[in-house]
């Protein structure tokens, strides 16, 4: 990533975080909530999904695990919001690696399915310990912001989306950042020359289950009340990967450009299709693999590459011809 | 010839009428779980088929499951025919849905990663599914026919649901059917050709996008005919596939991958644990227990339990 791009980055940061002096209304910095809270779980997810290879569709276990112990640790046990969100973190953490240890043995379909049979495992504990959890009820959230609600929260996902952008471009260009894509081309050719995959795997879990936890936080604590069925579901796993390979896997901007364009088409389509909202992200998955197997950036940038090398070949001939 | 009943029975004398009942309880379980587990062999028999047999990762099992029980449901409230009749149509119907979907979306990403596969299926399944959902909406139906009311006795204490005995009869002639047909017809040999070196079946004259389609739409079709007798003693509404897409990867990945048979002896064993989760833990952990027996399975023995020795 070039000096030129940062600074733009910079910018609509700068510019993001003006937004609320633009736009008062709720329903509006609702819907940016949404559109930031996933560009971070997107960017989240494409650490193990995009540049490790590791297509996780459990990520729901986080995001649960995140929003839960703010609930839980906070409502049963009368610890302060923001330290209940961290020890959020911490279990998260906790079930990366449980989950990571026993998936990242395992590879291809056989890893996907073992990384949702976990989150379905604590999904339904979730569910049928209605004693800890509220069961099927659900349970109330503590507010983590007070006054303007909707402001705070946006600005939360705002600076969310902030840190794993920074996360995710430190990453691309630190030596850990091609250990991950080294495994992502041929695991055992990393393996090889010495790149411990189950550890560098590992820690990209472990990364972005700590993004996932927060994000689930903030989204539990906008709502003031979760279900199994809503923060669990495997709905939000398939959504946070949906949001990364739409915009491009592997790459720093696909997630962010992902979710700008799922959550806007998903907001479109809602009042049209009322419950069956979930049609609109199945038709942009059978896209994607069919015409856009890179996301929406990777295709971009190859078109660009192409384009850029074309221009050179011709620029070349022309040089050696004469005209 | 049931060494262990008889020493149960033995202590039945000592313990009384309550540990009787008890006996007859679990005995009863069993029985429910080998009728479920009937119809999840049929399904899983499809998946393995078209994920152990041909490598095709199938998202959408559960939701052509569901196709199968919408098909059966509308061609019976509109004809009133019965669903033990109508559910052959509906097998008819999802065999050429599989064909179609093969060739039209499958192939096209023939050689890519499994993942291309999962997000593709993925979102087949969320298409069926919400498709589904927004022409018949999310309301839960139950078929209502003579055959529903009717219960088999045995002995005093032990009874089961004449329509689960219809489905299981027809679900175990049908699973054999499926066995005869991938060991016994030039396809089937052909398709475990192909699992067997997907390089050197070409070599020996085998049409393999033409098998594929084909054992791709037999599970497909497995899925749906399952689908068409679970109808008659399940509540049908969009998503009751999706549960049933983890348990068929469940079941394929217990019964050892390639083998057909390890699938339809692991639906059955599948069935049956349930029935007794739901004995004596209760109802809500079945589902549980699947995928903790499933994760289990895939980090301790990843052959499976009927399986041999993957290479």
């Amino acid at each position: 990533m070039k000096r030129s791009h940062l600074l733009a980055a910079l910018v609509v940061f700068i510019l993001s975080l003006l937004v609320p002096a633009v736009v008062q209304k709720d329903f509006v910095l609702q819907i940016l909530f949404r559109i930031y809270l996933f560009a971070a779980l997107g960017l989240a997810w494409n650490l193990v999904g995009g540049y490790a290879g590791q297509l996780s569709l459990g990520h729901s276990a986080y995001f649960g695990a995140g929003a839960y112990s703010l609930a839980l640790f906070s409502g049963r046990l009368g610890v302060s919001p923001w330290i209940a969100a961290l020890m959020g973190v911490a279990v998260a953490l906790a079930c990366a690696l449980l989950i990571g240890g026993v998936s990242f043995r395992l590879r291809g379909p056989y890893f996907v399915l073992a990384t949702i049979a976990f989150a379905e495992v604590l999904r339904l504990i979730a569910k049928n310990l209605p004693e800890v959890t509220g069961g099927d009820v659900g349970v109330q959230v503590p507010a983590l912001f007070h006054g303007n609600v909707n402001r705070a929260f946006y600005w939360a996902a705002v600076g969310l989306t902030a840190v794993a952008f920074a996360t995710t471009v430190a990453i691309s260009r630190a030596r850990f950042g091609y250990y991950l894509m080294a495994i992502r081309e041929d695991e055992d050719t990393a393996l090889s020359v010495g790149i411990g995959a189950a550890k560098n795997k590992l820690a990209a879990l472990l990364i972005s289950a700590v993004l996932t936890a927060l994000a689930g936080a903030l989204y539990g604590s906008l709502f003031l009340y979760i279900v199994p069925d809503q923060v669990l579901a495997l709905d939000v796993s398939n959504e946070i990967a949906i949001v990364a390979m739409l915009g491009g896997a592997g790459t720093i901007l696909g997630p962010v450009v992902g979710s700008v364009v799922l959550e806007s088409a998903a907001e479109l389509f809602k009042n049209f299709f009322k419950e069956a909202h979930l049609l609109i992200y199945g038709v942009l998955l059978v896209v994607v693999v069919l015409f856009l197997p890179e996301g929406i950036i990777g295709t971009l940038g190859a078109l660009l590459r192409r384009r850029a090398l074309l221009g050179g070949i011709k620029a070349s001939a022309r040089g050696v011809t004469g005209d | 010839m049931f060494p262990h009943l008889r020493i149960t029975n033995y202590q039945l004398q000592v313990h009384g009428a309550g540990v009787r009942l008890d006996l007859y309880a679990a005995l009863q379980a069993v029985i429910n779980g080998l009728l479920t587990g009937a119809l999840y062999a049929l399904i899983g028999m499809g998946l393995a088929l078209i994920f152990g047999v041909m490598r095709i990762v199938n998202f959408a099992h559960g939701a052509f499951m569901m196709l199968g029980m919408y098909a059966t449901y509308v061609l019976f409230t509109r004809t009133g025919v019965s669903p033990y009749v109508l559910f052959m149509v509906a097998g008819i119907l999802l065999f050429a849905a599989g064909y179609v979907i093969y060739f039209g979306l499958l192939r096209p990403i023939h050689g890519q990663s499994d993942f291309m596969q999962i997000l593709l299926t993925l979102g087949i399944g969320l298409i069926a599914t919400d498709g589904v959902l927004l022409v018949f909406g999310a309301d839960y139906h139950q078929i209502n026919f003579p055959l529903l009311g009717k219960n088999l006795h045995f002995g005093q204490h032990l009874n089961v649901n004449a329509p689960w005995v219809v489905s299981f009869v027809i679900a175990v002639v049908l699973a054999l059917t499926l066995y005869l047909f991938v060991m016994r017809t030039m396809t089937g040999r052909a398709a475990r050709a192909i699992a067997q070196n997907r390089y050197a079946a070409p070599l020996m004259g085998i049409n393999v996008f033409r098998v594929q389609a084909i054992s791709f739409a037999l599970g497909v079709a497995a899925a749906g005919v399952a689908g068409g007798l679970l109808l008659p003693v399940f509540y049908i509404y969009p998503q009751v596939g999706d549960q049933f897409t983890l348990k068929a990867f469940v079941i394929v990945v217990l019964g050892g991958m390639e083998s057909i048979v390890g699938a339809a002896l692991a639906g059955l064993v599948l069935g049956v644990v349930e029935s007794l989760t739901s004995l004596y833990w209760g109802n809500e952990w079945a589902l549980a227990v699947d995928f903790v027996i499933f994760l289990l399975v895939l980090s301790l023995k990843p052959s499976g339990i009927f399986g041999r020795q993957r290479a």
